[in-house]
């Protein structure tokens, strides 16, 4: 239904210019989203009224001489409208809708899982709106901060440049859930980011012979900053000797990864995760 | 002419028929007959005649008639013979089919003789080939075939402990906010990659790990690029990878590009995919034994046993094998189905081949186990 | 003499006959038998194309974009024009339904070139009762088979009085439905050139030499040639896009098995299927078909026409079919060659009728229509009897699979589906997204298809190790046809999926048919092909089929038959003196 009106407007608005007969119509200056306002026009008798703006585009009849009321939900959308009066010649004006107080914040967080102590590893960015979605211009501070249960990490407020604010920073040293707040006023965007542990570090394994082979197990296995490698990681055992080889690619269950291989003489066990080498153990044959 | 037209008719008729029926005029690719007519001889006078009758009678699954083939003096019954060839627990085997056979004699006297058979399976994962030795003895005038005792697998009424470790994955609804309940892909880097000419053609190869905290879920693709910067193929990893890679897990990959030589190409542009999955980190099976032999044909073949060290039963495991040179670079990767459910706490020999080209160069290896087990994938 | 008696020598009326084919087939096919037949989906699909889509025949919701100029349109185009008012399957019933009502018609006007009125009614009424129909109809689903028969049974009256008696609107008429049954299946009219127009020249010429026509014998033959050039001209033109798309992409790709090839004597269920059940009762009347059909020399080409076609529908049981087709055997089915071998024999068979009848007259009536209805009732019942016809997927509920690819945006990928037999047109005919599977062999362009040997992938298994290659083949190149999404009605498929990449996603109702995905699949883009017909091809498509077949219903009531003179009852119109002992 608002195509065909726009046309109209659009072409009423070609067919002024072309005659030459477009006057200045008096619009405010500035609207803010959502708010009244109004036109005032000038003569007698009955004129048409176009307002087109983003999204929005209506028609109605007006009498000349007194002023128009735009309706606040006419003028939602912030951006640049036109109004258009016409009865024997037309009138125009624009004027610009700017976005009302921030009432929402976009929040994206990357990355989601971060290892710990990696430098700018997390980063974040916001985006205030008002109520009616139109992203908000106008400069704003927005605080970021980093914190672990009730204990914050780290406080940074960033002043928003044409409706961006974001930051940067490097990923701390214990594993766990770290929440991400970003709050301009009295709004405010939670999120969160679970730090990991990073790769194993002084990976070290021990072992026993029992009767079918050999059991081997890793000690706890901690990243270097001391945090516990997920359970599920996987360390792939190898026990070699003089007959083959055996692997085994064992989860981390609760801290440890534990393994069985069939191994009879003298054998040499290692261990890996991802691309972490442990170390060497050497288990003599069955007696 | 009243009679004489259809009495030639019929004997037209006839003729044609028999014709047809001793192999002139059929249709080729009839499936599941491998080589010569399919026409039953009910008196096997040879033992490749009785080995036939009873290959095609397995073909079509015709067991009484089948066992009337098999000698008295056979360590089997009717129960064993069936499972040995049609599966059981849900294996390999149970969804495969013989499609054909060719025999050749090892050694025959008057009455006895060795003959040995590549049976060529199709499976759901694609043509399998095995290779079985039959004994065959004369009883009077007729051949047949003696067959040992099937060994059933069999595992004693046990409870095995598990600690579930599995992780599950919950989306966010199309109702949540831009942004709110992002997660991360899982981080996968490939850590080798080698390229190398083939008698098929091309072919990428090299491993890939998970170095995240969750499952993922990898595919890794290939572009070979010529010299104008121009795409010549395309291709994926397939099914010469394990695709749901656990956290720290590393994976061989082979990328296959039939028919294309490397000179001709100037990059490989690698791409890896990752999603994140809901895994189990169970089961577990283990790679026991492993050798690398010559088998009597003398190929280089990687010997070893799967064992099934959970509770659960795999139904279908896939070893994917890589290669190492003397420098630790993946040389090769090679694959193979195992036929053979892998029961609780139980174990299968598998084997892979290596191409003679590279098996001189072999100095390490490292197999990884895919599986698929019925009703959990 | 009493009533029953008189009732037995007259000719049945061909109205009567129609409505003994609509009594026994209009139930059937209202309680929409032949739904759940091998192609009879195949065939909504076509049709359902044509409705959207009139003068585009390219169509990309198989194999990636394949040309339904392939395929003669007329039964599709008619379907798509009443499916606008009763539905895309009632148009399937009621296109079928026409072809089942204009073919006793068909073997009754056939039948009077060889025998006199009265025994041509009976074996038109013989005709309706067929297992060979019976088996296309509701088993096959070969509903262009059927109707091509139809009409060309049609044309071939016009065609022999063309020859012998020069009646100009004989030739118009003869020709025009001769084009109206090319575009309904152009290999009925190839081959009913040898099979049925044969003998009709042959017996013209009979008749010509032996002055029981006006014609002579030169201008019988000339006639011939000047049908042949004319129906011949004018299937050049009305299925020239056809033509065009079979010269730039002749068919290479690696043969198919199918068991209307196989030797039945090897296997019992294929014998049934393709002979017993065809034939039905009519086994019993072989002895007579070829001791009568020798007897007379008018009956002769007949049974000669009737005993090659019988031998082709053997398929592989003799070697003929391959020595004479070469390559094209290995594309060709051959169950339509038993179908057309049982309408030869339906002139000799109705002999038989009116002989028995004559003979043993109540007696003879009850048991011809026992055999008659037990025939069709065989067929009816190997429906659910025969063990090569699975049943399992025509109860399974597609809906759920349409509904999920015509969501989310699910359509911008494409999809095949494994284990569904016929029900992927089923399938693809009411969903948005392609696939690069299709249940039409011929069509196929897709290397991965035609290198192997199998036919749909959604039936792999069934073609063995070619087969599962071909699929294997296809999920390897994923990626590049932009397929993302598999759909499963068979277990068997599901350790190859998980091995080479797909993840289960969903499970439809109770689990019977589960969907399967691979994440890093792009979106699906147009695959460039030279097979797309130019504009002009699919203008003429769209208009020149079903023009000659309006052309030929036009004919028919503007230039109606002349009456002709009545005959006495049981005297043959153009059988010779010797054989008169054989009717009443």
């Amino acid at each position: 239904m608002r195509r065909p009106l726009l046309i109209c407007a659009v072409l009423c608005l070609a067919a002024c210019s072309i005659a030459g007969v477009a006057q200045d119509l008096r619009v405010p200056a500035s609207v803010t989203a959502g708010e009244e306002a109004t036109i005032p026009t000038t003569g007698s008798g009955k004129a048409t009224f176009y307002l087109v703006g983003p999204g929005v585009s209506r028609k109605n009849d007006v009498s000349l001489g007194e002023e128009i009321h735009l309706q606040g939900q006419d003028l939602r959308n912030a951006g640049d409208y036109l109004a258009l009066v016409c009865s024997d010649t037309c009138h125009t004006g624009t004027f610009y809708v700017i976005a009302a107080k921030p009432s929402s914040l976009t929040f994206l967080v990357h990355p989601s899982r971060v290892p710990v102590g990696q430098g700018d590893a997390i980063s974040g960015v916001a985006f205030p709106f008002d109520q009616f979605k139109n992203l908000v211009l106008a400069p704003a501070t927005v605080t970021f901060q980093l914190a672990v249960g009730d204990k914050p990490l780290f406080s940074r407020p960033v002043r928003a440049q044409n409706g961006v604010a974001w930051f940067r920073t490097a990923s701390g040293k214990s594993a766990g859930l770290v929440q991400v707040i970003a709050s301009l006023d009295d709004v405010t965007a939670k999120r969160a980011v679970q730090q990991v542990a990073s790769e194993p570090c002084n990976l070290r394994i021990t072992g026993q012979r029992i009767p079918i082979g050999v059991l081997v197990q890793t000690e706890p296995v901690h990243d270097c900053a001391g945090n516990v490698v997920p359970d599920g990681t996987i360390v792939t055992f190898s026990a070699t000797e003089a007959n083959g080889k055996s692997t085994v690619d064992a989860p981390i269950k609760q801290g440890i990864a534990r393994a069985q291989m069939e191994a009879s003489g003298t054998t040499v066990v290692s261990a890996a995760s991802g691309v972490v080498m442990g170390n060497e153990l050497r288990i003599g044959g069955k007696p | 002419m009243k009679f004489t037209l259809p009495i030639i008719l019929v004997v037209a008729t006839a003729a044609l028929m028999v014709l047809a029926l001793f192999g002139a005029g059929q249709a080729h690719g009839t499936v599941g007959i491998a080589a010569g007519s399919a026409v039953y001889t009910p008196k096997a006078s040879t033992p490749e005649q009785a080995l036939k009758n009873l290959l095609v009678d397995v073909q079509r699954r015709n067991w009484d008639r089948a066992m009337t083939a098999v000698s008295k003096t056979s360590d089997t019954n009717k129960q064993m013979f069936i499972q040995d060839w049609t599966g059981t627990n849900g294996s390999l085997r149970s969804f495969s089919s013989l499609e054909g056979f060719e025999s050749r004699p090892l050694h025959i006297t008057n009455d006895e003789a060795q003959m040995r058979v590549r049976l060529h399976w199709t499976t759901p994962v694609g043509p399998l080939e095995d290779v079985r030795d039959f004994r065959l003895v004369r009883e009077g005038d007729v051949w047949k075939t003696v067959l040992p005792k099937v060994q059933l697998p069999s595992v004693p009424s046990q409870v095995i402990p598990v600690t579930y470790l599995r992780w599950d994955l919950v989306s966010g609804g199309a109702a949540d906010e831009w942004g709110s309940k992002n997660v991360d892909a899982p981080h996968v880097r490939i850590i080798s990659m080698n390229a190398v000419d083939s008698a098929e053609g091309a072919v990428v190869m090299g491993e890939v790990v998970n170095e995240d905290t969750v499952p993922a879920f990898v595919n890794v693709n290939a572009t070979l690029v010529d010299g104008a910067g121009s795409a010549i193929d395309d291709e994926t990893s397939f099914d010469k990878i394990d695709h749901v890679l656990l956290p720290k897990q590393v994976s061989p990959y082979r990328i296959d590009f039939p028919n294309i030589n490397l000179k001709n190409v100037k990059n490989v542009r690698m791409d890896v995919k990752a999603t994140l999955v809901p895994a189990s980190a169970d089961p577990v099976i283990g790679v026991m034994n492993q050798k690398i032999e010559s088998d009597v044909q003398g190929k280089s073949v990687l010997h070893g046993d799967l064992l099934n060290q959970s509770g659960q039963t795999v139904n279908i495991s896939h070893v994917v094998v890589s290669f190492y040179d003397n420098n630790a670079k993946v040389v090769w990767v090679a694959d193979g189905y195992e036929d053979h459910a892998l029961l609780p706490q139980s174990s299968a020999p598998f084997a892979v081949e290596i191409p003679k080209s590279v098996a001189s160069k072999v100095q390490n290896f490292h197999v990884v186990v895919n599986q698929y087990s019925l009703g959990r994938s | 003499m009493s009533t029953t008696t008189q009732s037995y020598s007259r000719p049945i009326p061909i109205l009567a006959i129609v409505l003994v084919a609509l009594a026994v087939h209009g139930p059937l096919l209202l309680m929409q038998l032949p739904a759940g037949s091998f192609d009879a989906n195949f065939h909504m699909f076509f049709a359902s194309h044509y409705a959207h889509h009139w003068f585009n025949p390219w169509n990309e919701k198989w194999f990636g974009g394949f040309s339904q100029t392939t395929y003669p349109p007329l039964t599709h185009q008619w379907i798509a024009l009443l499916s606008t008012v009763a539905g895309l399957k009632m148009g399937y019933m009621l296109v079928q339904l026409i072809a089942v009502l204009l073919l006793p018609v068909g073997v009754f006007r056939f039948a009077r070139i060889w025998v006199d009125d009265r025994a041509a009614s009976y074996a038109a009424l013989g005709s309706v009762f067929l297992g060979a129909l019976a088996f296309l109809v509701y088993q096959a689903g070969q509903l262009a088979t059927v109707s091509s028969a139809a009409l060309y049974l049609n044309a071939l009256p016009y065609f022999y009085e063309w020859m012998t008696e020069a009646r100009a609107r004989s030739l118009i008429k003869g020709v025009a439905i001769s084009l109206a049954a090319a575009a309904a299946h152009h290999v009925t009219l190839i081959f009913g050139v040898v099979l049925f127009a044969g003998p009709v020249l042959w017996v013209a010429y009979l008749d010509a030499r032996d002055e029981r026509v006006s014609g002579s014998v030169g201008g019988v033959l000339s006639r011939a040639a000047v049908f042949a050039v004319l129906v011949g001209a004018g299937v050049g033109l009305v299925l020239l896009p056809y033509w065009l798309a079979i010269i730039q992409h002749p068919i290479h790709q690696i043969p198919i098995p199918h068991d209307s090839r196989a030797n039945f004597l090897l296997n019992s269920t294929t014998a049934i299927n393709y002979f017993v059940i065809p034939y039905g009762a009519l086994i019993l009347a072989l002895p007579f078909i070829l001791i009568r059909g020798a007897s007379s020399r008018r009956l002769r080409p007949l049974l000669m026409g009737f005993w090659v076609t019988m031998i082709f529908g053997l398929g592989g049981t003799t070697p003929v079919p391959k020595w004479l087709l070469g390559r094209a055997y290995e594309i060709l089915t051959f169950e339509r060659f038993t179908f057309w071998a049982t309408l030869l024999a339906m002139p000799i068979v109705g002999i038989l009728a009116i002989q028995l009848l004559d003979r043993f007259r109540s007696k003879a009536a009850v048991a011809l229509s026992l055999a008659a209805v037990g025939t069709v009732g065989a067929a009816l019942w190997w429906l659910t009897a025969n063990p090569y016809r699975s049943t399992g997927m025509a109860a399974t509920n597609v809906d759920p699979v349409v509904a999920f690819l015509n969501r989310d945006g699910h359509d911008a990928y494409r999809y095949i589906t494994l284990g569904f037999g016929s029900e992927l047109a089923k399938v693809s005919t009411y969903t948005s997204a392609g696939s690069v599977d299709g249940d039409y062999n011929s069509a196929r362009l897709l290397p991965e298809m035609t290198h192997y040997g199998s036919a749909q992938l959604t039936n792999a298994k069934f073609y063995g190790s070619a087969g599962m290659a071909s699929l294997r083949a296809m999920l390897q190149h994923a990626n590049r046809y932009g397929l993302k999404y598999i759909f499963v009605h068979d277990t068997y498929y599901e350790p190859l999926l998980t091995f080479v990449g797909w993840r289960k996603i969903e499970t439809f109702g109770t689990g019977e048919i589960t969907a399967w995905s691979k994440d890093d699949v792009p979106p699906a883009h147009k695959i460039e092909s030279d097979a797309v017909p130019a504009p002009w091809q699919g203008l003429l498509w769209g208009i020149l089929p079903i023009g000659v077949s309006f052309l030929a219903i036009f004919l028919e009531l503007l230039l109606p038959e002349q009456r002709r003179v009545p005959t006495a009852a049981g005297i043959p119109v153009r059988a010779e003196p010797s054989e008169q002992h054989y009717v009443a």
